[in-house]
């Protein structure tokens, strides 16, 4: 009886033993699917994947695809919402009136977080691979690491465009850091100044290497580019929570930072790696053609995939079918916003780019066809325009998903740098030096007939620093309308509540037909060109009143009453002031995830 | 070599050993020349096959054959046998001398010594200190559905068990008393023969002996980990000794669609959808025949051409079928006092009423059980089940859009066939307005397939007098494979694929190869030699591994040529283009426990048990990876004390109380550490795929959840046990709550935490009556109910977040509020007020102003979004600011019951048996997401057809039938309003208010059975020794103020945290089964 007892104890206990001693090792498991950082980021071909990662926040639903790009950027003297005079949180968004708790924005998968998921992946790439990888200037490694810093950039330069001060994590996140306070903005921008000049010693100039052959990729002109736009936001006026100003940091003064911005713009200009396209119809062809081949104009693209990205979607000359020749977007699609309605009528009529920018036709409903219906142009009121900068009719891709158009966004284009050195040259060396720059842009925006007159004369008599300042500020416009890179920039200039109240009494000029708009027609005539498809116009120029005859139809080219006055009011909402509400609030879900330590100033 | 290794290789070092040994011992066995024999028989006379007989303080034993007779030498002539059976009361009978001796044994009316399997071991019923529940197999049997979990609805005081809809797979929910979790799946643990399984669907109801629910933690403690949210023990049946026993069940029955959502005539149709294009125009507008309504209906003069028109009934094509459900089991039992062996196949076949949805399985299952000596017993159970699963509903839990839940496109079709609107064929012209139903059944196909094979091999040793070891080796596998196909109406075709592949049918096939490896060593020691007659004590110690391996390779194929549907996306795979091909393999679950139990009791009056179990879990990092589960219970039996023990009437009164702690470990596996995963994207242009961290944060702080409980019971027994039943009281608090905490803003959506506390407390009571006993006829009753109340006692950080159900995309926002001092499943709403009547605005210039007094509803909220108009739906104005906007949310609703129960009444009379099950619940709400789906003609909705709530002279119209014209004249628009009472459907946006928070309480008739067994002189003859017919009608009625098609329903259970939503359900059926029970 004894020897089975021993003989069970030893079994037993043998049993026993086994396990405590593998007990550390048996309850320690690896994730078999998963890879170490330190793997990821010595190999440049998985790191690349990691970088690759950093974008992925860019096209998730609710973030730049769906939320931050249609409508940060609204409004302004230049754009708008075209349905801004319609009370709702869209509208609010648009007219400086959002609260913590627009339904658009208030969710946890909002652009804010996403963007914060962009800066983590790109915090974890940079601490890898500066640990692992060996990013030397040159090497793909380098390449990588100059691309992950500018992407954090980027998403950290559009928060702080939204939403002002913000929580600075340049570190991955820890349990003790999930709760940040809000820091100040200089402290972020000077460290994304640094940052970019670190990537400008580390990425290649545009076709340097094949990484840069695509405007897809991070390149040399576009991180200069991108930190003399970085420059003139942190020096310029903006809202604190102490009002609007410049930043009183020393590091962030106008002398330092315009300095900065003109070396870097000179230096990109210099370079010769990016040139304007000959004619801006073939710049905003090119890129509706989804051509990215750098050394172009666009300097860097947001680059979603054909599946995904919403700018066309939202910002395209409307197209109402579900499908049409063009299209197959779903029904509606485009025209969300659209240029202010006297937009058109301040461009010189021979400016090559009014008809561009401004199309006051949408595309109606299909007619069934093979291979698919067909669409004509149909003029639509005097308060609806649409940006012809996006164009479906453009595109040699046709869209078939019905949520997403797949277009990139043009982040940044050459024209921006040379608009860039005019201003700053302007303030650090007088009206003369900015000439060059200014001549260039408005060279492209004239033919060859109107250049001696409308670039030569024109620029040549800006002779005051003022006026040149003046005449930039309306190139600004006349370039950019539409890209929505207009509120920022009125921002730094401290005209953003200026510009919208001339912009106010403008449209206001127009509806009345007064003021500078006394001679816009009132009648539009037209008819099908042969395509049957087009439209040809008469009575959207200055003075074309005369009835071209009975081959024309004409509709009325008015606007007016009660609903006419509301909606040139709601440019922004009667009673707020834009300057006091320039950015939006941080989102309630964000206030009540943070533990208390965020909160929202400018008077939310 | 890996540990598993290792340790098999251990383990068979010692069971090789064992066997050895077993080998030596021999059984000493005196020479015996008295010899016995009689026949046992029950109360009407029939013989007892498998009673054990044992000569009292000898090892003389012997079992009764088939036919009840039985055969023992004995070592003295004058010795006293007792006859032992299962569910019999024991009978102990001095020889006295005799050679033949005939016993007749008496039921155990209540089965108070019945054997309980409880953790590790059995225990008698009277004995038990903890909440334990059991439910036998004859009961089950009773019962025939597919799923077993669903034959324990109503049955089991403080089980809640909810089926989530009426599809032939649906997921059924089980909830012991609340549970406790919160953002996690509160499921309580299954186990079968003691091993621990995914889903108790691969079990076959005939295969199964009994089921045992634990309930407290003082039962679930041995379990530790895992035993927080209660645990169910499955015993499947062994093999008796005797002669060979042949069970041959089966039936066959017909389903019907039990209810369906009302929707509008064709005349009522035509004339809404003329209403909503005068409505809905923009840009220049006409007074009368809208172009969007003439394109497809013709002008508003020939609207009469669709009176008295009968429309097509969608839902009774989709779901009018008859459905067809076949079932049949062979059971063959038998052994003799060495081995003994069970056979079980079983086969299930439902074709649903579902056009296309068929559920099949087939169970196959054989245990060996031999008892190699005296002391040593081997066992060894191979279990294989084997299911398809046809048919992708009308909904899923892991879906792309919620646009694509097809309830949707059927009960919002046209109801008239209209050429270019309701063509069955998505043929991307851009002119079709709605899918047809069929169009989208069939582009949302699915097949699943799931295997699961599990052996089991267990030993027993005993190795010295009253000490047994016993070693379970187990191991499982599980595999699944998922077929999805994505026709060209869906979502995801749209707008998932590349651009190119766009439109194109495209498949996600998915193929899981799960298995779970088990060993358990537990040593047993009965103390009955040592501490004399009036004590009682019995030690465990057991120690107990399992690790988890998980893997799945998805492939992805998109772009399959346009007129490709499931059949060929399945096979001709090639013809597609790969998207992406994902084999991932999960890091393994493992864990590794020590564990022990004491049972203690004096003169079997009071009886102490304590439990205590450590786990060490993979889980968790290092520091926290151990968590320590101990439980306490005491009971008195205060029957067996001196002082009542002559009271005839009391056959038993006890009272018991618990504590006990147990842990919860239930989130996903590598949770711990940060980990990159690739992951294919079609987002970004170039890139195919992205490493990058996962979207949940890591913890490394992680550790377990703990349920501490607290348990006071009442068991009773009076009158000859014909009254029984028993009392519990609990509180339960969950707290470290393990929570997928929300982290926005972050960089990351979540991060698993320990945070908060719940508590669940409640009142449960079974009482069983056998009304009648008699030889030829009786009635009993058995009834249960359980109270629970759920309050979220902390979050942490904190007060409440917000949860969304998404059944309406983005347009609704939080519908649920989880929120400190409330409970789980609580509403989160605006609370309706009507609507504004014409005599709550001023008519100016031609445009409706709101008085002043009449509270304004915001117009995000509420309209067709320009401003606020008579007609429009009112909401009220709860934290009265004079305005209803977004902070007029309010709770309105709770998915809780106050209580929920069921009771059963079993009658037999002269070989006919009658069984009626009822479940009810009372005061919980249901979510009718469909009911607002369906009255909401939104921006999208144009064309949709609306439910009857909805229907004409209900809804609010603008429409003057006679000029085809809209009345925008206030005392027109006000007489044309008389008599409607609902706003109108012609709204922005979807809104949840109360007016879709519907109480459902409910009465459910659940099965309702009528058998016969046939005589058996009549049997007899025929070789047969049991013959049964019976006819089983399943949810026969429901009782229910509830509108929707049926109020027991959880379409949006992806997150726990919104339960009782009633959005695009499967339908629910009746069944009528004819079947038939043969016993060999």
């Amino acid at each position: 009886m004894k020897h089975k007892i021993i003989i069970a104890g030893l079994i037993i206990s043998s049993l026993f033993n086994s396990c405590q001693q593998f007990e550390d090792d048996y309850l320690d498991t690896s994730a078999p699917s998963t890879l170490e950082p330190s793997l990821i980021f010595s190999a440049a071909e998985l790191a690349k994947g990691a970088v690759d990662g950093i974008k992925v926040p860019f096209a998730e639903t609710n973030s730049y695809r769906g939320r931050f790009l249609p409508y940060y950027g609204l409004n302004t003297d230049a754009e708008w919402y075209n349905a801004s005079q319609t009370a709702g949180d869209k509208a609010d968004l648009c007219v400086y009136d959002a609260k913590p708790g627009n339904t658009e924005m208030n969710t946890t998968t909002n652009a804010y977080a996403m963007m914060y998921a962009g800066i983590e992946r790109a915090n974890v790439c940079i601490k890898g691979i500066r640990q692992y990888g060996n990013p030397l200037p040159g090497t793909e490694m380098g390449q990588l690491l100059g691309e992950a810093l500018t992407l954090r950039a980027i998403y950290y330069a559009d928060l702080i465009k939204a939403w002002g001060d913000v929580p600075a994590r340049f570190e991955p996140i820890t349990t003790a850091t999930l709760y940040l306070p809000k820091s100040s903005r200089d402290v972020i921008y000077k460290q994304l100044i640094a940052d970019l000049g670190e990537a400008s010693t580390l990425v290649a100039w545009p076709n340097e290497t094949t990484f840069t052959s695509t405007v897809e990729h991070i390149n040399k002109a576009f991180v200069k580019g991108f930190r003399a736009r970085l420059a003139l936001a942190a020096s310029g006026y903006q809202q604190y929570p102490d009002g609007v100003r410049r930043s009183n940091d020393p590091e962030l003064s106008v002398p330092a930072m315009y300095a900065l911005a003109l070396k870097e713009s000179r230096e990109v200009i210099q370079s010769g790696s990016a040139h304007l396209e000959s004619t801006f119809e073939g710049l905003w062809r090119k890129y509706n053609q989804e051509i990215t081949t750098a050394g172009g104009e666009s300097l860097w693209e947001l680059p979603f995939a054909d599946g995904r990205g919403r700018m066309l979607f939202t910002f395209a000359v409307k197209h109402t079918s579900i499908s049409d020749q063009f299209q197959a977007n779903g029904a509606n699609r485009g025209g969300v916003a659209g240029p202010l309605p006297f937009v058109f009528y301040d461009y010189d009529q021979t400016d090559l780019r009014r008809d561009v920018t401004c199309v006051p036709y949408k595309w109606g409903t299909a007619v069934a066809a093979s291979p698919y219906p067909i669409a004509k142009q149909e003029l639509g009121t005097i308060d609806t325009w649409y940006f012809g900068k996006y164009r479906y009719e453009w595109m040699t891709r046709r869209v078939t998903s019905d949520n997403d158009d797949g277009v990139n966004k043009m982040y940044m284009r050459y024209a921006e740098v040379l608009l860039i050195a005019a201003e700053t040259a302007n303030e650090l060396e007088g009206a003369g030096a900015a000439m060059p720059y200014l001549k260039e842009i408005r060279r492209r925006s004239f033919s060859a007939a109107d250049q001696t007159e409308k670039v030569e004369n024109y620029v040549n008599a800006l002779s005051s620093k003022e006026a040149m300042f003046n005449a930039i500020v309306e190139e600004n416009k006349f370039e950019f309308t539409g890209e929505m890179e207009r509120k920022q920039a009125l921002i730094r200039w401290n005209l953003l509540k200026t510009k919208l109240d001339e912009a106010k009494q403008k449209m206001a000029d127009l509806a009345a037909r007064a003021g500078a708009y006394t001679d816009v027609p009132t009648t539009l005539y037209y008819k099908y060109k042969a395509d049957n498809v087009s439209l040809d116009i008469y009575g959207l120029n200055r003075g074309e009143t005369t009835n071209p005859g009975l081959a024309y139809s004409s509709v009325t080219w008015t606007w007016t009453g009660t609903a006419a006055d509301a909606k040139i009011a709601s440019l922004y909402k009667p009673g707020v002031n834009p300057d006091n509400r320039q950015f939006w609030p941080i989102w309630q879900v964000f206030i009540d995830g943070s533990n208390g330590q965020l909160k929202n100033d400018y008077g939310y | 070599m890996n540990f598993k290794d290792l340790f098999n290789k251990k383990t068979k070092c010692c069971l090789a050993l064992v066997f050895l040994l077993g080998l030596f011992m021999s059984n000493q066995i005196s020479a015996q020349n008295v010899t016995l024999e009689g026949t046992v028989k029950d109360a009407s006379g029939l013989g007892l096959p498998g009673v054990n007989i044992l000569e009292k303080g000898t090892k003389n034993a012997a079992s009764s054959d088939f036919d009840g007779r039985y055969k023992i030498k004995l070592s003295n002539p004058k010795a006293v046998l007792s006859f032992s059976f299962i569910g019999f009361k024991t009978k102990e009978v001095s020889v006295d001398g005799k050679t033949k001796l005939d016993v007749s044994m008496s039921e155990d009316a209540n089965s108070l010594n019945e054997v309980v399997v409880i953790g590790y071991g059995t225990s008698k019923k009277s004995d038990l200190t903890g909440a334990v529940s059991t439910i036998s197999g004859n009961d089950l049997k009773k019962v025939p559905v597919a799923n077993v979990a669903e034959a324990l609805t109503g049955r089991i005081a403080g089980v809640q068990v909810t089926s989530s809809e009426g599809s032939p797979d649906a997921d059924i929910r089980i909830r012991v008393r609340g549970g406790g979790s919160l953002t996690q799946d509160s499921s309580p643990l299954i186990i079968v023969d003691g091993f621990p399984i995914n889903s108790m669907n691969d079990i076959s109801s005939s295969d199964i002996d009994s089921m045992t629910v634990l309930k407290d933690a003082a039962s679930t403690a041995i379990y530790g980990s895992r035993g927080a949210n209660g645990v169910i023990l499955i015993t499947t049946k062994r093999g008796k000794d005797g002669k060979v026993a042949v069970n041959f069940n089966m039936f066959y029955g017909m389903k019907t669609m039990a209810n369906q959502i009302d929707v509008l005539s064709p005349e009522d149709y035509t004339k809404w959808q003329y209403e909503y294009a005068l409505l809905s125009q923009t840009g220049t507008k006409v007074a009368s025949d809208p172009t969007s309504y003439t394109k497809y209906f013709g002008n508003w003069q020939d609207q009469d051409m669709y009176k008295g028109l009968k429309g097509d009934d969608w839902q009774k094509q989709i779901f009018g079928r008859r459905g067809e459900v076949q079932s049949r089991d062979l059971g063959i039992r038998g052994g003799s006092d060495k081995i003994n062996y069970n056979f079980n196949y079983a086969h299930y076949d439902e074709k649903a009423i579902m056009i296309g949805s068929n559920y099949k399985r087939n169970n196959l299952s054989l245990a060996l059980n031999s008892k190699i000596s005296d002391k040593i017993d081997v066992g060894f159970t191979v279990r294989y089940s084997d299911t398809e699963i046809d048919g992708g509903g009308v909904n899923e839990q892991n879906e792309k859009s919620s646009s694509d839940s097809r309830m949707r496109t059927i009960v919002g079709y046209a109801p008239i066939p209209v050429s270019g609107l309701t063509s069955g064929d998505v043929s991307g012209d851009g002119t079709d307005v709605l899918i047809n139903p069929f169009t989208s059944i069939s582009d949302n196909n699915r097949q699943q397939f799931r295997k699961n094979f599990n052996m089991l091999g267990s030993f027993g040793w005993e190795i010295v007098d009253n000490l047994k070891l016993k070693v379970d080796l187990g191991l499982d596998n599980f595999s699944t494979l998922d077929y999805r196909f994505y026709g060209r109406s869906t979502y995801y075709v749209a707008n998932a694929p590349i651009g190119t592949l766009q439109g194109k049918p495209a498949m996600i096939m998915s193929d899981g190869k799960d298995k779970r490896f088990r060993n358990a060593n537990t040593l047993n020691y009965d103390f009955k030699k040592i501490m004399g007659e009036n004590h009682h004590l019995t030690a465990l110690l057991g120690q107990e591994s399992i690790t988890y391996t998980s893997n799945t390779l998805t492939n992805t194929i998109h772009g399959y040529p346009n007129f490709f549907g499931f059949d060929q996306a399945k096979t001709l795979t090639t013809q597609g283009t790969p998207a992406s091909v994902d084999n991932n393999y999960s890091p393994d679950d493992k864990l590794l426990s020590f564990f022990g139990r004491a049972n203690y009791d004096y003169k079997n009056r009071y009886i102490l048990s304590a439990t205590f179990r450590a786990d060490g879990s993979s889980k968790f990092s290092e520091d926290n990876r151990w968590g320590y589960f101990p439980a306490f219970a005491a009971g008195w039996k205060i029957s067996e004390e001196s002082f009542l023990k002559g009271t005839s009437w009391i056959d038993l009164l006890k009272v018991r109380a618990s504590y006990g702690e147990a842990g919860n470990n239930n989130i996903p596996v590598g949770q711990q550490i940060q980990i990159f995963q690739s992951t294919p994207t079609t987002w970004i242009n170039g890139v195919t795929s992205v490493w990058a961290p996962s979207k949940t944060m890591p913890n490394p702080d992680l550790k377990w959840e703990t349920t501490v409980t607290q348990n006071f019971g009442l068991d009773f027994g009076f009158f000859k046990n014909r009254l029984s039943g028993n009392f519990d009281v609990y509180k339960n608090i969950t707290s470290d709550l393990l929570i997928n905490f929300p982290v926005p803003g972050s960089g990351y959506d979540y991060q698993y935490r320990n945070m908060g506390e719940t508590q669940n407390t409640g009142f449960e009571a079974t009482i069983n009556v056998v009304a009648i006993e008699k030889a030829k006829y009786g009635l009993n009753f058995s009834f249960n109910m359980g109270v629970n109340k759920n309050r979220i006692n902390s979050l942490g950080v904190m007060n409440n977040f917000g949860a969304a159900t998404g059944w309406a995309s983005s347009q609704i926002g939080d519908d649920y509020l989880i929120e400190v001092g409330s409970s789980l499943g609580t509403m989160y709403g605006y609370k309706n007020d009507g609507r504004y009547e014409v005599a709550d605005f001023d008519y100016v210039g031609g445009k409706y102003v709101l008085k002043t007094g009449v509270t304004p509803t915001a117009t995000t909220l509420v309209g067709d979004g320009s401003s606020l108009k008579p007609g429009d739906m009112k909401l009220k104005d709860v934290n009265g600011d004079g305005v209803v906007d977004l902070k007029d949310k309010t709770i309105i609703g709770n998915v809780n019951p106050k209580s929920s129960g069921g009771f059963v009444i079993n009658g037999n009379a002269y070989g006919f048996d009658l069984m009626a099950a009822f479940n009810w619940s009372i005061g919980n709400d249901v979510y009718n997401a469909d009911k607002i789906e369906f009255s909401t003609a939104t921006a999208s909705g144009e064309y949709k057809n609306l439910n009857s709530t909805m229907a004409d002279g209900k809804r609010w119209t603008n429409l003057d039938p006679a000029s085809g014209q809209l009345v925008t004249e206030p005392t027109a628009l006000a007489a044309l309003n008389a008599n409607t009472t609902m706003w109108s459907p012609y709204m922005r946006t979807a809104i949840f208010t109360d007016w879709a928070v519907e109480d459902a309480s409910f009465l459910r008739l659940n099965t309702l059975t009528l058998g016969y067994t046939a005589p058996e002189m009549f049997t007899s003859k025929l070789g047969v020794s049991k013959l049964r017919f019976y006819l089983t009608a399943s949810n026969v009625f429901v009782w229910t103020n509830y509108t929707g098609s049926d109020p027991e329903v959880s379409t949006r259970r992806k997150n726990p945290l919104t339960p009782g939503v009633d959005s695009s359900p499967y339908p629910r059926s009746r069944q009528m089964v004819f079947g038939m029970n043969l016993n060999f």
